[in-house]
């Protein structure tokens, strides 16, 4: 209960942060929401002229592209602190959460809520999922609700993890952001598409290394069933949510013992 | 003129500094053309031509357009951080021009990204793909012309909205909206050819398809002769106007400067 206190606490406090600059901040939230359109916009153009890309229409395409919005505002809200990590090391604003009383995850997962980005990315979430998911052909009865919030739960657990996995090697590496910046923001930047389009390469990279294609591909297609399915063991369909809760657990434990390797860098 | 080339070799050599910098950047560089490539391949599926558009010229216009927006990938934030700290004041004490200074800087920049970032990428896309050769010798300089005015577009744009952190707090968000303007505009995601054709009327009146679609299509040969002269010339022509806007807002913001404490 406690725990619980301190986290809305917490949260109130990343508010009133953000809030000090009002006008800032919502310029910064539709920045947000607006560079993240960006690529909806294109392929939305594409698809006027060309139809459709390896049988997904735009409807299909919008509703692949939800699930990774919807999934990355809860993201960006609880690990804001965790996505800039290397920073933090480098200030040496880590060794303050070690003379707290609390679990260093814990505190870390609370702090500083990136709201802006957070509704930015959820507000476009809602968008396109309000727009595409009565049109793609989905009886949304029962058993499609709960997969699908199991499928939000995973992919948020999903992407959490592998931000604890790159901020534990800041334990072991002094300069961590470009491993980040190629395996992490390049291949997010892909998932977007239906991963059937892309060379064999990529495809296991967005598999089997870093495993966007659970957050929105395979849900997407448990609920759609696109032809290109078939390129794919059908059993990726049915455990997409379960994939997010063994990434995410793994993360933790390589975290835990990583994290004992860390000596201050000083000041 | 020595000093501002000087400024620019400084900033190569200072690049140069980052070995792991530049192994990331081919990396990075090639995986965005593979992916980009697959995805127009998809879009093209069996389909030869699209509006006489064929596959190989879509993927030359998207890696030649990457290679300079590559270029053109400097820190927005400069003029920013510069006024928050009070720093620019010792801008206006050393005896050259800050404007070209900062243009020294991000072409030298831009050469080391070209050099060291973009052709090692372009080189290993050529081993899995064909991309169209250029359409004459004597197209080259002229394209390299128009390459160099489309560069100046592009960060007189940049620089006009740097200039507004004289008046606002922030501009870090307006030069991200800034860049999704660019970068859906100019064609640089997916080429103007495709537009839906009142958008691409508006476009030929705005400076966006002078910045990377004019050099492209005088690369790829689309132009005749006269139509390249007159592609030139509008290139130009924005340039000067852009020019104009720039020095007005430089000279009111530096006018209403005011830096607290030091």
């Amino acid at each position: 209960m406690n725990e619980l206190k301190i986290a809305l606490q917490s949260l109130k406090m990343s508010v009133r942060t953000r809030m000090q600059y009002r006008v800032d901040s919502l310029v910064a939230t539709l920045a947000v929401f607006i560079r993240e359109s960006a690529n909806i916009i294109v392929i939305y153009l594409a698809l006027l002229k060309f139809d459709n890309i390896n049988g997904w229409n735009v409807n299909e395409m919008l509703f692949l592209f939800s699930l990774l919005f919807l999934t990355y505002a809860f993201v960006v809200s609880l690990f804001a602190d965790l996505r800039d990590f290397s920073r933090m090391i480098r200030e040496g604003r880590f060794d303050r959460l070690m003379v707290r009383p609390r679990g260093l995850l814990f505190q870390l997962i609370l702090n500083n809520a990136d709201l802006m980005a957070s509704a930015g990315h959820g507000t476009l979430g809602i968008l396109l999922f309000l727009i595409s998911a009565g049109k793609v052909g989905i009886c949304w009865d029962f058993a499609t609700i709960l997969y699908y919030l199991g499928a939000i739960i995973g992919g948020v657990l999903l992407q959490g993890g592998m931000f604890i996995f790159f901020s534990s090697l800041s334990f072991y590496f002094l300069e961590t952001n470009s491993l980040r910046e190629i395996f992490y923001w390049n291949m997010r930047k892909f998932a977007g598409y239906p991963i059937s389009i892309y060379h064999k390469l990529i495809q296991g990279l967005l598999i089997y290394v870093v495993p966007f294609a659970f957050v929105n591909y395979f849900p997407a297609q448990y609920l759609l069933r696109k032809p290109d399915l078939i390129n794919y063991n059908e059993i990726y369909i049915y455990i997409a949510p379960l994939v997010g809760i063994a990434v995410y657990l793994s993360s933790y434990l390589f975290w835990r013992v990583s994290v004992r390797r860390y000596y201050s860098t000083g000041n | 003129m020595r000093a501002y080339v000087e400024f620019a070799v400084k900033k190569f050599q200072d690049k140069m500094a980052y070995r792991l910098d530049f192994f990331m950047g081919i990396v990075n560089t090639a995986i965005t053309i593979l992916v980009y490539l697959c995805i127009y391949k998809a879009l093209y599926g069996d389909a030869g031509e699209v509006d006489g558009i064929s596959y190989p010229m879509v993927a030359t216009h998207f890696v030649i357009t990457l290679g300079l927006s590559n270029a053109f990938h400097y820190n927005e934030m400069f003029l920013q951080d510069k006024i928050r700290d009070g720093t620019i004041t010792n801008e206006f004490l050393k005896p050259v021009s800050f404007i070209l200074r900062l243009l020294a800087e991000n072409i030298g920049e831009g050469a080391f990204k070209i050099i060291f970032h973009f052709i090692p990428a372009l080189l290993i896309t050529l081993l899995y793909t064909k991309l169209c050769p250029p359409v004459s010798l004597l197209g080259l300089p002229v394209m390299f012309c128009s390459v160099a005015l489309g560069y100046l577009i592009l960060w007189l744009i940049s620089f006009i909205i740097q200039t507004w952190s004289f008046w606002l707090f922030s501009v870090w968000g307006i030069i991200t909206i800034k860049n999704v303007f660019v970068s859906i505009l100019s064609g640089s995601l997916l080429p103007l050819w495709f537009m839906p054709e009142p958008l691409q009327k508006i476009l030929s009146f705005t400076p966006f398809e002078s910045i990377y679609f004019t050099p492209v299509r005088i690369y790829l040969g689309e132009l005749s002769g006269r139509e390249t002269v007159f592609a030139l010339a509008v290139q130009a022509m924005w340039v000067a106007l852009l020019c104009v806007i720039a020095n007005m807002f430089w000279k009111k913001g530096t006018k209403k400067l005011i830096v607290q404490g030091g």
